[in-house]
């Protein structure tokens, strides 16, 4: 089964958060974040060219790029 | 040099997020901060401010907004560092204030709890207390401060509440001990993450139990602030709306700025020309009418687009739009190496690229804010309109281009500012596939909510900005102007035209006599391949200061004496002068279109203007970069015009 990533949800959609992928700067600024696993986001919007994302999490709203919410790994709420 | 802290006084580091009420914090506690500047090395603002509560200096000292105590950038580096007490000048702080915005609980105390692991006495700030109780959203205080075992008061900027619990609590906790640590449940890394993964995954793990029955609920429901958002965010309103506030905000530089700089510039000629009248004639009044107020005010007048531009930029940042513009430009702008954050900065810089290189301090990635500020200066700003008008008024011919509804000289001088657009995204293109290499700064960014702007923060911003302008830069600036008004004015010549001439005649064979002069005939074979004759090159290099000298120089050094050329009676009569200007002992004009052509492409290219390299220099705190700007710009510019020229001519134009 192929997992599926937060760069290819729906619009208005929420998900939760499964593990973010990678030891990099990128992981961890996504984890500080409070982008952890088991942590359910909403997909607010996306940009005019389709990037970056605006999602809705613990009650803030943050932006990251597509090539960065690809490294997000989700599931159903 | 630093000044030294006042012996016996307290330090307390302010630390928190980005965008969590900082700033009105520090402005509530001290006030205007009394020494501002930039970490030595890094180009990290500091601020410290100063109050005394009950008898007790207290030296408060601003940290960068940071995520985390785990520094990813040299930026986040100088928070850990002044917190440890290894930067010199800042004495390791007595006590730590964290700034949490109520609002954002479970983030904000990401860093708080890090806080707690500093070793030093922590107090915690809950910042937008009003906006949580407005929004529902209960907080036990008292109970999360036994959770924290640190004290937590609730801070109001409309109101005020909290501050003078908040001088009270840093005053007993610097004496007193520091908290213990939040227990993590770090799990063992089965899959090689490395430790500060592990950290931020057990930490949001303990904030989550920690936040249990001391916060409500977060409600989720749409509230006036999201359809707000939505509408802002939109791909098509958002667009227009953002296109709308954007030129709002670059017309009222462009058009309220130069009024308020006729201002100064009046005021600067009133008072130079009452200095005239008192020194007698001589080099004394020259030095201090032609060069030290000269360069005072060539400084000054860059003060009205400064504070503009701050102000304007810090309402969007107060009201949170700022990010929001980055949201929508970043697509547009990653794909040369850039990111959204650059917008403004390079928007700005439309008008002048020196209010435009300091926006740039919004750009936390030190990459992209180096990038950024290397290509602003390619923005065709507002002193290079004047020499395009005047060229393409007088060389460009007076016929369509191609299309009936299109002027030439209208088409060329859109082409000049597209020219710059190009060619500043192929520079950041290369710059950052070569200098600049390396993994792409994550672009993970907090979109803060609406709220009204502080009328306090915003002057704030505009005052500092504009007295770091004057008191760093400006000081720089006139110390350069006297330097090049001595290379204009020395060596005299030894020989004035016969029976004194004319004073036109006189001020022109001055120049042509200096060091500026004969510098002009020196590069004489590096401009002619410019199609340009020694007097165009000596222009040139005299328009070092600022580029619209190039005309008040081409009217010295052509005699025709110190022509206003801003007056259309002046701009009249130097454009006359140029096109009866001949080559030498010929009577081939100098001034032909492709000439014309090659001097406005080399103005809109070249690094022309002492005071952005030496804005340059001091934002990014080395003078490496002020001169790879000079550089590439200028050798840019000379391509750019040599191909112009070149091909002008062989095509016959």
């Amino acid at each position: 089964m192929v997992t599926a990533s937060l760069d290819d949800v729906m619009v208005g959609s929420t998900v939760r958060v499964q593990d973010v992928s990678g030891g990099d700067a990128v992981a961890i600024r996504l984890l500080e974040m409070g982008v952890t696993p088991g942590v359910e986001v909403r997909l607010v919007g996306k940009a005019p060219f389709g990037d970056p994302l605006e999602l809705e999490l613990r009650g803030y709203r943050l932006s990251i790029r597509r090539q960065e919410a690809a490294r997000v790994a989700i599931g159903d709420r | 040099m630093r000044p030294a802290m006042t012996p016996g006084s307290l330090t307390v580091a302010l630390l928190g997020n980005p965008n969590v009420g900082k700033s009105t914090l520090f402005t509530a506690l001290a006030g205007i901060p009394t020494r501002v500047g930039n970490y030595p090395g890094v180009t990290v603002e500091e601020k410290i401010g100063r109050f005394t509560h009950h008898g007790q200096a207290i030296d408060l000292v601003d940290l960068p907004g940071t995520y985390s105590l785990v520094p990813q950038s040299p930026d986040e580096r100088v928070a850990v560092d002044v917190l440890r007490g290894a930067f010199a000048g800042v004495p390791r702080p007595d006590c730590i204030l964290v700034v949490a915005d109520a609002t954002n609980l479970a983030r904000n105390l990401f860093l708080a709890t890090q806080a707690l692991e500093v070793g030093l006495p922590v107090v915690v700030a809950l910042s937008l207390a009003d906006v949580a109780d407005r929004r529902g959203l209960r907080i036990d205080v008292p109970e999360l401060s036994r959770r924290l075992g640190c004290p937590v008061v609730r801070f109001a900027a409309p109101t005020g509440e909290g501050v003078g619990r908040i001088r009270d609590l840093v005053l007993t906790a610097s004496s007193g001990q520091p908290p213990r640590p939040l227990d993590l449940e770090r799990s063992p890394a089965p899959d090689g993450r490395p430790p500060a993964a592990i950290d931020a995954i057990a930490r949001y793990v303990a904030i989550e139990r920690l936040l249990e029955g001391v916060t409500g609920a977060v409600r989720v429901e749409t509230t006036a602030e999201d359809r707000i958002d939505a509408l802002l965010t939109h791909p098509v309103w958002g667009t227009l709306i953002f296109a709308g506030v954007m030129l709002g905000m670059f017309a009222a530089i462009f058009w309220l700025a130069p009024p308020l700089m006729d201002l100064i510039s009046s005021f600067m000629d009133g008072l130079s020309a009452l200095v005239a009248r008192m020194l007698p004639e001589g080099a004394v009044r020259s030095l201090v009418v032609d060069g030290i107020l000269a360069g005072v005010s060539s400084t000054a007048v860059f003060v009205p687009q400064i504070a503009l531009l701050f102000l304007f930029v810090a309402l969007l940042e107060g009201c949170g739009y700022l990010a929001r513009a980055a949201f929508l430009m970043d697509r547009l702008l990653v794909g040369v190496g850039l990111s959204g954050k650059s917008f403004i900065p390079l928007l700005s810089s439309f008008a002048c690229a020196i209010p435009g290189i300091m926006a740039a301090r919004t750009i936390e990635s030190r990459r992209d804010r180096l990038l950024t500020i290397l290509v602003a200066p390619l923005m065709s700003c507002s002193a290079r309109l004047p020499v395009y008008l005047l060229l393409c008024g007088a060389f460009v011919p007076d016929r369509a281009a191609g299309v009936p509804w299109l002027p030439l000289k209208a088409a060329v001088l859109a082409g000049l500012y597209a020219l710059g657009v190009v060619v500043a995204a192929a520079v950041a293109w290369v710059l950052s596939r070569t200098l600049f290499r390396g993994p792409q700064q994550p672009f993970v960014m907090e979109l803060p909510g609406w709220r009204w702007p502080r009328a306090g923060v915003v002057f704030e911003r505009s005052r500092e900005a504009a007295w770091s302008f004057l008191g760093n830069a400006g000081t720089l600036i006139v110390a350069l102007s006297i330097v090049l008004w001595a290379l204009g004015h020395y060596p005299k010549p030894a020989v004035l035209p016969a029976g004194g001439g004319e004073v036109a005649d006189v001020r022109g064979e001055a120049l042509r006599q200096s060091f500026l002069g004969r510098a002009g005939r020196l590069v004489e074979p590096l401009v002619k391949p410019l199609g340009w004759d020694w007097r165009i090159g000596c222009a040139a290099l005299a328009s070092f200061p600022a580029r619209e000298v190039v005309l008040a120089t081409l009217g010295v050094i052509y005699n025709l004496g110190d022509v206003d050329t801003e007056s259309a009676d002046g701009a009249t009569a130097l454009e006359r002068r140029l096109k009866s200007a001949r080559w030498d002992g010929t009577d081939r004009p100098v001034f032909t279109l492709p000439v014309a052509l090659s001097i406005m492409v080399f103005f809109a290219l070249c690094a022309q203007c002492a005071s952005t390299l030496v804005v340059i220099g001091r934002e990014t705190g080395s003078w490496i970069w002020p001169a790879v700007t000079f550089a590439y710009m200028t050798a840019l510019a000379w391509l750019g015009a040599f191909v112009v020229f070149q091909a002008g001519t062989w095509l016959g134009w």
